[in-house]
């Protein structure tokens, strides 16, 4: 799974790397356009403010394909596929009343509330134990998330970015970013490991993230 | 003094969790000491975030063809017909009483609900109680209880063994360990908890306990036919 661990960064890394930079551009790029009635946030709030059935239709014709696919991705099953299009879009319409934009995207918030749902369809269809559900495990209810809203087509482009501009990192700043990201240490450690001191460890970290941040705007 | 290094789950693993690919025991641990902690909880939702995009390629998506054409409307009139939930779902901690403890606990409530399903609990040697709960067929999941002054039976794991402190501290060989933390010990870990105070944990098998020492290897084999039978 893990080819070279030393060199290259992985995708758990990289999935990490790729949440601190976008959470870097977070103050300067604000919400897109919450007002208007196209975009999914706007949508799911006027779900859960007014029961609007006209925004809930919009959303089911927007989100009834990419829940199928979804499904078969975590279930390789065409029928459990099928079923969690009416599974996760009923969870939609009973918890939009729940749902602001502290919780993140609207995207990631049905998304999750499909994962969720596939994980008790296999669970129940394995004859599992049913005391807890996915939404113990994976609380769509929890405030606090991170406020994600970026281009969506951009995030799985940003993973490869990410490890094609790593290479170009000046060594001292690579070596860094590989200790935090990749090894795992913290400030303390990664400094120890690398005999440099701590405060030279934290500002080659945040100019290796400008750089690579630089580097991947440059490659886009 | 506190050797160990790592007493929170790793990114690969934080990872492994989000995307779902855990068995249900140990999504359950690592997801409770998720809540439990606040940098791996902030880390957890970064994840959260990026792993939900990647999950659907909208342009395969939409090339996607159902096997059957569905007339969407009926579903979605049903759906638009059923009530809402207006108020939040529940807090994440949930107050618990055990047995083994005189006073209720918050527990993280995807633990509160599995205490809830019915434990019933074990008086093992040295002072250590355990109550199992059955959460998959791929590994043994139990509340452990170290009662103060306890000492548990030298052992090791033949598979792994992750522990999740939730209340009161315990220490072995190769440190101490407090509420939140999250231990993971193998095959090449022989040791010997000790608790003074009393301590509450969780704890995920992925394999039988070998007892190395003294009369508590006569419970080896009980354990792993106890272990076998959860397991059918």
């Amino acid at each position: 799974m893990y080819r070279n661990y030393e060199k290259q960064l992985d995708l758990g890394a990289g999935i990490h790397l790729a949440g601190r930079l976008a959470a870097m551009d977070i103050s300067s790029q604000g919400l897109d356009a919450p007002d208007s009635v196209e975009s999914d946030e706007a949508l799911l709030i006027a779900v859960g403010n007014e029961q609007d059935v006209a925004a809930f239709n919009l959303l089911f014709e927007r989100f009834s394909k990419k829940l199928f696919a979804l499904g078969m991705k975590l279930t390789r099953n065409e029928q459990l596929a099928n079923d969690l299009i009416q599974e996760a879009m009923l969870n939609v319409w009973q918890k939009a009343p729940l749902y602001d934009l502290d919780k993140g995207s609207a995207q990631g918030w049905i998304y999750t509330l499909g994962r969720n749902r596939c994980f008790d369809m296999l669970r129940k269809q394995k004859r599992q134990p049913n005391c807890i559900s996915a939404d113990d495990i994976w609380p769509v209810e929890s405030s606090e998330a991170t406020v994600v809203h970026e281009d969506t087509s951009g995030q799985e482009v940003e993973l490869r970015l990410i490890e094609r501009n790593f290479d170009k990192l000046p060594a001292p700043q690579r070596e860094v970013v590989e200790q935090i990201y990749v090894q795992d240490r913290t400030h303390e450690e990664a400094a120890a490991h690398l005999q440099i001191p701590l405060g030279t460890l934290k500002s080659r970290l945040r100019l290796a993230m400008t750089k690579l941040r630089n580097l991947i705007e440059a490659d886009t | 003094m506190n050797t160990e290094v790592k007493l929170h789950p790793s990114t690969e693993l934080l990872n492994q969790f989000i995307q779902g690919e855990l068995s249900t025991g140990h999504s359950v641990v690592v997801s409770a000491h998720v809540l439990m902690c606040k940098s791996c909880g902030a880390k957890a939702k970064e994840f959260q975030a990026l792993a939900v995009s990647s999950w659907v390629d909208p342009k395969l998506a939409e090339q996607a063809v159902e096997s059957k054409p569905t007339n969407y409307s009926e579903m979605v009139a049903n759906i638009v017909a059923s009530p809402q939930q207006r108020s939040e779902a529940g807090s994440e901690l949930m107050e618990v009483k055990l047995d083994v403890l005189d006073n209720s606990i918050n527990l993280p409530r995807v633990l509160a609900k599995a205490a809830a399903s019915g434990l019933s609990w074990k008086h093992l040697p040295g002072g250590i109680s355990e109550a199992q709960v059955k959460l998959d067929d791929e590994t043994q999941c139990e509340f452990i209880y170290m009662k103060p002054g306890s000492k548990a039976p030298v052992h090791t794991h033949m598979g792994s063994e992750t522990t999740l402190v939730l209340h009161g501290e315990f220490k072995d060989e190769l440190g101490d360990y407090g509420a939140s933390d999250f231990i993971v010990r193998d095959k090449s870990h022989h040791h010997q908890p000790l608790c003074e105070e009393g301590c509450l944990c969780f704890a995920v098998l992925d394999s039988p306990l070998r007892f190395t020492k003294g009369i508590a290897r006569l419970m080896n084999p009980i354990n792993r036919f106890k272990f076998k039978r959860s397991l059918a």
